[in-house]
């Protein structure tokens, strides 16, 4: 296992760099000019000169990579044209906020999703699967938005039972943290719900019809038994493929539900830094989103090898 | 409780239908089986050899299986009638059943360990450490070599002989009186199906289980079985002790199967085939369902005929038995008997 990961990562790193450039080199392609952005009314050629040569933005351009490749390796993404802040410091702000909105939706949605889909598939064709269907479906045709406002003017302005929006940081109070999270992770968890649960119940039926099942059948054991030791262990490798994906999605963001809960997470970081041609800080969330899908990719493989043990003889 | 006296297994009139077919895919058979004894049921696929066997073990899904008749008494308990907890606590301890393809009919992401002591550990309500031992015990009963090692292995890391020994090791971990095995060497190469055959028969002399074993491969029957039963679309046509079936076989059928088979039938000249095809499930005839290919059939064969005896325990269901003149029509099935 160790020799694995340590082959993963040493791939991984020319699929960084590689990343890295085609986000550098596409985003000087976008029209605007940060320098105009971030001088705003000021159009004093000689300012805008100094602007231009203290950010090295006359350089050529694998030179101004050169820079900020050099600077990514040791921990500086340079600073944001708009605030001034160090690029690390505000993703290292909102970062934490985006997992623990993903972990929770996440969460929400494995607790969801995959029992549901074990027990559609297990009851294939009765009034469960189709219900369980309809709710699927559902839950994958409601906007988010629209869940979340219905949610707020229910839960929060009608009951008063949840705070409609805020954020309050996990380590200083667990509690509060969670329940201002508990609603837009409940948004972000149901969509995906429906995802994983169409996913695990496709796996569920083939690997219900396997010839092992009718074994472990045969042995006399119990369905509980055959389902979930039998039977939902070899369905797990899709079931991991679609969670891993989905978390990198979720850690990309989750604009539209980080907006309405007024969540400072990624998502309005990413949002506002490509309004204002915040090069520094769309590159720093790119590599590090593109970091992060790769983690995790690494870590899908790795759970693979350990569900299905034909992949470890490699 | 069981009378001693009784058959182990006698499944009486079992027929078996699937969702709306005008047809039965298994369609009156009964059998017999005593404690020890070795039965083969004959016939090419799709004639409900297999139907049968999981039927008995209560693994068709149903629907779309339906059992439209029959009862098959087992240890004082009717199989086909029991509430399913029931048949969960006598399946894979006082019967227990070896599938055809070892490499899928073993969990992939099991060691094959834990697949034989979680038997053990269902039925016997073993410890762990207990039912390992027992698994161990019986991959050493099976001969699979270093199997200290093979308890921990996966079934893809052996090879194909050796998962279907693993197989039987599974079946027979808690002494079975009763075990059903379909199509167990069909996947293996030859050489290796002698070994397992082997194996069976030597587990099933120390065990006294009585084995069902269902084969298209008229060599395993001469290899294996006291008893026959050759099944034609879901029909037993013929059944009796193994010598007379391959000396005097009498139905059409029978004959030309032993006929067809390389190493039984006549040397030199051209394979011979039964010509015509089995009948689709949606259109099986009312009466014989082997007259549209059998070269003795006349008007009466638009009756079923009964499975008759001939004494001995020989029963045929054909009008024309016993077949003793006729020699044109019998050389049509390659059996100049």
């Amino acid at each position: 296992m160790f020799g694995f990961l340590a082959r993963r990562i040493l791939i991984a790193i020319p699929t960084i760099l590689l990343i890295s450039i085609f986000v550098f080199t596409l985003q000087k392609l976008l029209p605007g000019d940060p320098v105009l952005a971030m001088a705003g009314e000021e159009r004093d050629p000689e300012v805008l000169e100094f602007l231009r040569a203290k950010y090295r933005l006359n350089d050529p351009i694998h030179m101004q990579y050169f820079y900020w490749i050099g600077g990514a390796l040791q921990g500086d993404l340079g600073i944001s044209l708009r605030t001034q802040q160090p690029v690390l410091a505000l993703i290292g702000e909102k970062l934490p906020v985006t997992i623990q909105l993903a972990v929770m939706a996440l969460s929400i949605a494995l607790v969801i999703g995959v029992p549901a889909g074990v027990i559609s598939a297990y009851r294939k064709g009765t009034w469960v699967d189709w219900l369980a269907n309809v709710v699927a479906l559902s839950g994958l045709s409601i906007p988010n938005f629209w869940l979340g406002i219905m949610l707020i003017l229910l839960v929060s302005v009608k009951w008063g039972l949840l705070p409609a929006s805020g954020y309050v940081p996990l380590s200083e109070d667990p509690l509060q943290s969670l329940q201002t999270m508990i609603m837009p992770a409940f948004v972000l968890g149901t969509g995906l719900a429906a995802t994983l649960m169409r996913h695990t119940r496709s796996a569920m039926l083939g690997v219900l019809k396997s010839d092992y099942v009718r074994t472990a059948r045969a042995k006399g054991l119990g369905e509980r038994v055959v389902v979930v030791k039998h039977a939902l262990r070899n369905a797990l490798v899709p079931i991991v493929t679609v969670t891993t994906l989905l978390f990198g999605e979720l850690l990309a963001g989750a604009v539209l539900t980080e907006q309405i809960f007024t969540i400072p997470g990624f998502g309005k970081l990413v949002v506002d830094a490509v309004f204002n041609r915040d090069y520094a800080v769309v590159q720093g969330i790119v590599l590090c989103t593109a970091v992060a899908f790769i983690a995790m990719n690494i870590l899908a493989d790795a759970a693979y090898r350990i569900l299905n043990p034909r992949m470890r003889d490699d | 409780m069981p009378d001693d006296a009784a058959p182990l297994l006698e499944v009486t009139d079992l027929s078996i239908r699937f969702g709306k077919a005008p047809t039965n895919l298994v369609d009156g058979v009964s059998l017999t089986l005593e404690r020890g004894e070795t039965l083969c049921i004959v016939g090419e696929s799709g004639c409900g050899k297999s139907l049968t066997a999981l039927a008995l073990m209560g693994l068709l899904p149903m629907p779309p299986a339906r059992l439209m008749s029959g009862r098959a008494m087992f240890e004082g308990r009717d199989l086909l009638h029991l509430p399913i907890a029931e048949l969960k606590d006598i399946r894979g301890d006082r019967m227990a059943m070896i599938f055809q393809e070892p490499m899928t009919s073993l969990n992939p992401a099991i060691k094959v360990g834990e697949q034989i002591a979680e038997a053990v550990r269902r039925h016997r309500g073993a410890s762990h450490e207990e039912a390992r031992a027992r698994a161990l015990e019986m991959l050493m009963r099976v001969r699979i070599p270093a199997p200290e090692k093979r308890l921990d292995e996966y079934p893809h890391q052996m090879s194909g002989g050796m998962r279907q020994r693993a197989m039987i090791a599974m079946a027979l971990a808690n002494d079975p009186a009763l075990l059903i095995a379909d199509e167990p060497t069909t996947a293996l190469d030859v050489t290796v199906q002698a070994q397992v055959l082997d194996l069976m028969r030597n587990l099933q002399a120390e065990s006294n289980a009585a084995l069902i074993m269902i084969t298209h491969d008229l060599g395993v029957v001469a290899e294996m079985a006291d008893k026959v039963a050759v099944m034609y679309a879901g029909r037993i046509v013929e059944a009796g002790p193994v010598k007379a079936i391959f000396d005097d076989p009498q139905h059409p059928y029978t004959i030309g199967l032993m006929s067809s088979m390389p190493d039984l039938g006549p040397r030199g000249g051209r394979l011979v085939t039964i010509p015509g095809v089995v009948p689709p499930a949606d259109a099986m005839p009312e009466g014989c369902r082997f007259a549209s290919r059998c070269p003795f059939a006349g008007p009466d064969c638009a009756e079923a005929p009964p499975l008759s005896d001939f004494g001995g325990g020989h029963r045929v269901a054909c009008w024309r038995a016993p077949l003793e003149q006729a020699a044109e029509p019998l050389q049509t099935l390659g059996g100049a008997r």
